[in-house]
């Protein structure tokens, strides 16, 4: 048993962590907003690292370097969509994960080949629209034009669905680390009556909550991991699982840091502000948490969650 | 680069979880529901289940190879607490005896008590009861006021506990009391082996909806033990007991049953699950993930403390997750029974089980550590600056 990534892949995430504050840190999403093209810093500044050579398909240590670097790349909020890159097949520069009947990603305007993936396994190519409203209110969300999909079939595509369905969560988990971090030093900060909002219980329980939230999500994003660098069967519903288990997280999360960070919360120059609404596409797309819910429901089946753990059904039922 | 994560349990972990659940199927009726109801059966069943796994030496595995156990690894023992909680614990109170009173014995206690104690609890044949919470010591422990004081080689102890699970049934209590009034009420305590046969002590059940023999009343009234029955130092009992919480870090492992419970739904409606409705069966899968969660959680805490890198507030986190989750499976299955038609044997067994655990699962933010004393630790551990 080991939970906790390799050293080399925590390290890989830290240098990429050090990399994008030294490219604009937070500001990097806000040039973007004001100038997309400068989402071009970002993927220059990862290609300098050696980034987009990462095959996480092939192999299960830079599976996890990829996870590490999406996690990172989820504590600035950057404007781009590096997991998404980082999942891509051979004939792409990057997959996305679709819901088929609304195909739509934060991929506008990149000028980038993208894959699209179905829950079931079918892939073909997907062509961004043109965006028609600004990023300040799409976060680069723009609908697809899909090609023809193949029929790959799930079996087949399992690993991919899962690797799909699990960076983009490990981007997610970035932004709930940094929330998180922003609001306790907000509350370690910030005095009102004389004393931190920290000292006060109603506060200290509100961030207790909201970390074993994250930390659910970390400990599930690792095990989703794992599944999928070790092919499990189970790996799509690892992911999904996983995916429920985020989106409901930032729920919390972000609840709590817009409250605690009070009308401060709201403004262009605190961070929480950005890390929520960029947060959104990555909670909503493909499937917001109703929809996973239901297609998690639906891969569970009457099994429930397979492990290594031993399934209810060899303890014989009921007891 | 070097390989990292690894969920895996590891051969004799997966070997040792197969023999449980063998030895449960073969020696644990269908529909028990623990050692401590009315039918004075069920005490008999974990009686007998300890002795089998004290002959297999599956009931002391944890402890260390001079005292008679196996050395287990950590993830040996958690899946002993795994399999047993999930089978309603047929080790019945004597898993008290073997995860922390033995060990704080081998730890603290002179040899002779190390002699006296330590072969019956590996045997299964002792049962242990712990008096630490009193009506006005609950989550703050330190403002306990049972007071013991010396008589020539004896001591004499005076006072009440409360909530003390199993006290009933005990023949011996691991006991704190107050030796002395120092500055810091940490300071002074002490902890006694007390023989619940020593005249003075009076127990009465509290009759409560977790069912009978959880929670007693014991009233000390000057209770003489010997001096000999001292464990550890005078007045070092916060030293002691702290180490005693320590070992019950991740405490039991309440996702098992929850788990278990859950999967044993669907696989007894068989097609009636599908006609549940779809937002209750919604409520059933996302209930797993939080089950999964709060095992990783655990996971993680036992991957630290093995390392020596644990923190109170990663234990804390896993206790607030799994403690909320017991009662939001308990949601969840009450909800499934009562719209379920589980017909037959099984299907009352089910009902019973879930009542059960419904009952069960309201104390399982109170017992061991109230929730709330968890956050504060998780909070404190947060943020630090403020505490």
């Amino acid at each position: 048993m080991n939970t906790d990534l390799s050293p080399e892949a925590t390290e890989f995430g830290r240098e990429v962590l050090r990399a994008l504050e030294a490219a604009g840190g937070d500001a990097l999403v806000q040039q973007a907003e004001a100038d997309p093209d400068r989402r071009q810093t970002v993927a220059a500044a990862l290609a300098d690292l050696g980034v987009w050579e990462l095959d996480p398909r092939g192999d299960g240590d830079e599976l996890e370097a990829a996870a590490a670097v999406a996690r990172s790349c989820g504590s600035w909020a950057v404007p781009y969509p590096v997991a998404e890159r980082l999942a891509r097949p051979p004939d792409a520069d990057g997959l996305v994960l679709v819901d088929e009947a609304r195909p739509q990603a934060a991929v506008a305007g990149l000028g980038l080949r993208w894959a699209a993936v179905t829950l079931d396994g079918r892939r073909g190519p997907a062509v961004p629209r043109e965006a028609t409203a600004p990023p300040r209110t799409t976060a680069f969300v723009t609908g697809l034009d899909l090609g023809p999909l193949d029929d790959g079939g799930a079996g087949d595509r399992a690993g991919e669905v899962a690797l799909a369905l699990a960076l983009p969560c490990w981007t997610l988990l970035g932004m709930l680390d940094r929330a998180l971090a922003l609001t306790r030093e907000h509350v370690l900060r910030r005095t009102q009556f004389g004393r931190p909002l920290a000292a006060l219980q109603g506060v200290q329980f509100q961030v207790a909550d909201a970390e074993v939230e994250r930390a659910g999500v970390e400990v599930l994003a690792r095990y989703a991991l794992w599944s999928i660098a070790t092919g499990r069967p189970e790996a799509v519903a690892d992911a999904l699982a996983l995916r429920s288990a985020a989106i409901d997280a930032a729920d919390v999360v972000f609840r709590v840091a817009h409250q605690l960070h009070g009308a401060s919360g709201f403004c262009d120059e605190t961070q929480v502000s950005w890390l929520s609404r960029y947060s959104l596409p990555l909670r909503r797309l493909p499937f917001g948490p109703t929809a996973t819910r239901e297609r998690l429901t639906r891969a569970l089946g009457r099994r429930g969650l397979p492990g290594p753990y031993g399934a209810a059904a060899a303890l014989g039922g009921v007891r | 680069m070097a390989s990292g994560l690894d969920f895996e349990m590891g051969p004799a972990a997966t070997t040792l979880r197969e023999e449980l659940r063998a030895l449960v199927a073969e020696e644990v009726p269908a529909g028990y529901l623990g050692a401590f109801t009315d039918d004075p059966a069920d005490l008999a069943v974990a009686q007998r289940f300890c002795g089998v796994l004290a002959e297999r030496g599956l009931l002391c595995l944890a402890w260390p190879a001079e005292y008679g156990g196996r050395d287990a690894s950590v993830w040996e023992q958690a899946v002993v607490r795994e399999e047993m909680w999930a089978a309603h614990e047929p080790r019945g109170a004597q898993y008290m005896g073997v995860n922390w009173v033995g060990p704080t014995i081998m730890r603290h206690g002179t040899p002779e008590q190390k002699a006296q104690h330590l072969p019956p609890i590996a045997r299964g044949e002792v049962i242990w009861c712990q008096g630490f919470s009193e009506p006005e010591a609950g989550s703050d422990l330190a403002s306990l006021r049972t007071a013991a004081r010396p008589d020539g080689d004896t001591w004499r102890i005076s006072g009440q506990k409360v909530w003390t699970s199993y006290a009933t049934m005990a023949q011996w209590c691991f006991l704190l009391a107050r030796t002395s009034r120092e500055e810091r009420r940490q300071q002074g305590l002490t902890v006694f082996l007390v023989p619940m046969t020593n005249p003075g002590i009076e127990v009465r059940p509290i009759r409560s909806m977790l069912g009978p023999h959880h929670l007693n009343e014991v009233f000390l009234d000057d209770v003489v033990v010997d001096a000999a029955n001292v464990l550890g130092a005078v007045g070092d009992g916060w030293r002691v007991v702290q180490e005693v919480l320590a070992f019950e870090r991740v405490g039991i492992a309440r996702y098992a049953r929850c788990e278990r419970l859950l999967e044993t739904a669907p696989a007894l409606l068989g097609q009636a699950w599908e006609e549940l409705a779809g937002e209750l069966r919604g409520r059933w899968a996302r209930i797993l993930v939080q089950c999964r969660r709060a095992r990783l959680l655990a996971y993680r805490v036992l991957a630290l403390q093995s390392e020596g890198r644990v923190t109170p507030g990663d234990s804390a986190a896993y206790r607030i997750a799994v403690t909320r989750l017991d009662q939001d499976v308990a949601e969840v299955l009450t909800e499934i029974v009562a719209a379920a038609p589980l017909d037959g044997a099984e299907g009352e067994e089910f009902r019973a089980e879930v009542e059960d655990h419904w009952r069960y699962s309201q104390a399982s933010t109170v017992s061991s550590g109230a929730i709330d004393v968890q956050r504060v630790l998780l909070a404190r551990a947060l943020l630090p600056a403020a505490s």
